[in-house]
């Protein structure tokens, strides 16, 4: 590139014109291609799973589980960024996931009702929490930081069991949410009207599914950036990585602040989604599942954990209930764990990566 | 009730509950110290150990699960609490032997958090295993009829401690020094420290180590059955007590120090104490109190308190 001005037609200079002042906003690469079929999948997802004439019923989904699969997807879709790109192993994500959504209820009683301040308050609470935590278990590599992170996400899980029982309610959880309108005009359990409504259901999914394209966008940005490069690069070889004079310690601390951030979010949603924070959520069984869903979507992709999240949900709210054969309602947790252990051990790209696979020996190669 | 007499009930109490953690802390500090393997599913072998000991122990009374609904209702074999003693840590040795042979062999090359994940997978199988078939509802376990007051000794018999509390700090004495001499003074131990420094070396010099390494994750499993029998009858049964555990025992090995022994029994003593003092006087504390001197511990001592420096990661 030379820093001379190259001439150009009148058509491009107005495209460097609106380029200019969309600024970082413009979209790179494939992303338009990424975010526009994202975009269709989740416009179609509530339809086609709950309501769909005869797919709906072989399914037998329903709306509020669409939602709710959207919102674990945003928890997982985070935790990938730190497991399957950076090569960390979180077990203590639930501390962002739980303490956002504590948060952000304690944000609604108080504050403001509105979803998307209460979204905003649950999510800056959770990047904070990322950074201190973050900081304290970095101090060891390696196997350590799965059970540093496990202990202090344990430590708030006992803090709001009792000593801040006042604020979280203890054991019975915290009820007090108080979720407003959207914009103060649109309540969001009732339907959206007339064809939006058949397609997307109630402005809840419409609100959760909106942030999920978001969040999709901004991982994907992040991702084939030349700080999502870091990442990979720190994964594949730490050593190499601080030889090249990569500051590993710092990039390991923001991809873990991250996924905090996406943890956050999702953790706000599940408030405003189930007007309730059970105390559970902050327990470290959550933040297993958050890695089941997470190992069998497929790690280090962008995708993969978001199918992962939807299996999973499906099975616990679905296949548990006795579908599509009764005998199997009580082995549903069994399954999945079973389930878990093969993906792992014989297919570490899980689910996603299946497909991949199947799709390249289908087509005949690599993209 | 005299204050002295309140003081060392709080501390008996601490002791006891830091055995506990002492007996699966040292069984995960020795593997993790000579395989490099973290065992997410520690907590599973207690709860083996504790189904298994209760199964010897008693015959108890099923009132959920799949096998009451198949017609069982009652279950165990109702030998006693001495031969459950004996029994379970072989058969726990024995899963221990199963694990190292069919679980950690084929992950040996594979990076830690695959190490990790399968075993957290292999922790909720057993677990589930355990909830479907016998429910999960708490399991009646009560305390020996023998070991249920204090004992008839003078000055103990004052003390409101049961004896059972007594014979698992005992026990758990006996067992720690047993693994801490087999480790320091035997040819055993000797290729098994020599393997956790240089394990090429060891095996140049013609020294299969596969074979103490086994033995090695099987000693850490047995303890884990111990404590499980041990532990079961002072806390209520059911499967999620396995996942419970598994948190401080992995607190206390990393504040004691991996691989050290007499860490891991420092490390159990002292959440044992601390957990037992801040239950006698700000009971709502107690749990995060241990999170707290990890915390503190790890930030002071990032090694663990009898850890060595570590040279790699």
């Amino acid at each position: 590139m030379s820093d001379e001005p190259a001439p150009a037609s009148e058509t491009e200079a107005e495209a460097g014109v609106v380029a200019d002042a969309i600024g970082i906003w413009a979209p790179r690469g494939n992303e338009v291609r990424v975010v526009a079929g994202t975009a269709v999948v989740l416009a179609l997802f509530p339809f086609v799973f709950s309501r769909m004439p005869v797919v709906s019923e072989l399914l037998q989904g329903y709306q509020s589980l669409a939602t709710l699969i959207l919102i674990w997807g945003i928890f997982a879709l985070g935790f990938d960024l730190l497991l399957g790109y950076t090569g960390l192993l979180s077990f203590g994500h639930a501390a962002f996931w739980g303490s956002a959504a504590y948060a952000a209820g304690i944000f609604s009683q108080n504050v403001s009702g509105s979803p998307i301040l209460m979204v905003i308050a649950g999510t800056a609470f959770a990047v904070l929490l990322a950074w201190v935590l973050g900081f304290l278990s970095l101090r060891r590599g390696g196997i350590y930081f799965a059970i540093l992170t496990l202990a202090f996400a344990q430590m708030m899980f006992y803090m709001s069991s009792s000593p801040l029982a006042f604020l979280t309610g203890g054991e019975n959880g915290f009820t007090g949410v108080e979720t407003a309108e959207l914009f103060g005009i649109f309540a969001l359990e009732t339907d959206l009207p007339s064809v939006l409504g058949v397609l997307l259901g109630t402005w809840l999914y419409l609100f959760v599914a909106v942030i999920t394209l978001l969040c999709v966008a901004l991982a994907y940005r992040i991702l084939n950036s030349p700080y999502g490069m870091v990442f990979r690069a720190i994964r594949e070889n730490e050593q190499r990585a601080e030889f090249v004079g990569l500051n590993v310690w710092r990039y390991r601390l923001m991809s873990f602040i991250l996924s905090g951030l996406f943890a956050g979010i999702a953790g706000s949603l599940f408030v405003i989604h189930g007007t309730y924070v059970p105390l559970a959520s902050l327990y470290w069984t959550t933040s297993g599942e958050v890695v089941i869903m997470t190992v069998l979507g497929g790690t280090g992709s962008l995708f993969g954990p978001v199918v992962g999240a939807g299996v999973y949900l499906y099975v616990e709210n679905i296949v548990s209930g006795g579908h599509p054969f009764d005998f199997i309602a009580p082995f549903w947790h069994l399954i999945l764990g079973l389930v878990f252990v093969v993906v792992i051990w014989v297919f570490p790209r899980g689910i996603w990566g299946f497909f991949r696979d199947v799709r390249d020996f289908v087509t005949g190669g690599e993209e | 009730m005299s204050f002295h007499i309140e003081a060392i009930t709080v501390l008996l109490n601490g002791l006891q509950q830091g055995a506990i953690y002492i007996l699966l802390a040292v069984g995960l500090s020795i593997i993790l110290g000579t395989l490099k393997f973290v065992n997410f599913a520690h907590g599973a072998l207690y709860l083996i150990g504790t189904y298994a000991g209760l199964l010897l122990a008693l015959e108890i009374n099923l009132t959920s699960g799949q096998l009451q609904e198949w017609g069982i209702s009652t279950l165990g074999l109702g030998l006693g609490y001495i031969p459950a003693l004996i029994i379970v840590p072989f058969v726990v040795f024995v899963v221990g032997l199963a694990m190292e042979r069919w679980v950690v062999e084929p992950f040996k090359d594979r990076p830690d958090t695959d190490q990790i994940l399968v075993t957290f997978g292999l922790a909720i199988i057993l677990q589930e295993l355990f909830r479907v078939f016998f429910g999960s509802s708490s399991l009646p376990f009560s305390q020996p009829a023998w070991a249920q007051g204090p004992p008839q000794i003078p000055f103990l018999a004052a003390i409101p401690i049961s004896s059972w509390r007594y014979y698992v700090i005992g026990i758990t004495a006996v067992l720690v020094l047993i693994v801490y001499l087999l480790v320091e003074f035997t040819d055993f131990g000797l290729i098994v420290r020599a393997g956790t420094r240089d394990p090429e070396m060891v095996e140049l010099l013609g020294i299969r180590l596969s074979r103490p390494y086994i033995v090695v994750f099987g000693i850490g499993a047995a303890l884990a059955g111990v404590a499980g029998v041990v532990g079961g009858p002072l806390n209520p049964v059911n499967p999620t007590i396995g996942n419970e555990i598994l948190v401080p025992a992995f607190l206390t090995v990393v504040i004691g120090g991996v691989g050290s022994i007499a860490g891991a029994v420092l490390g159990g003593i002292l959440f044992g104490l601390t957990q037992a003092i801040l239950v006698a006087t700000y009971s709502a504390w107690a749990q995060v109190g241990l999170y707290a001197i990890a915390a503190l511990v790890l930030l002071v001592r990032p090694q663990g308190l009898l850890g060595e420096a570590e040279v790699a990661p």
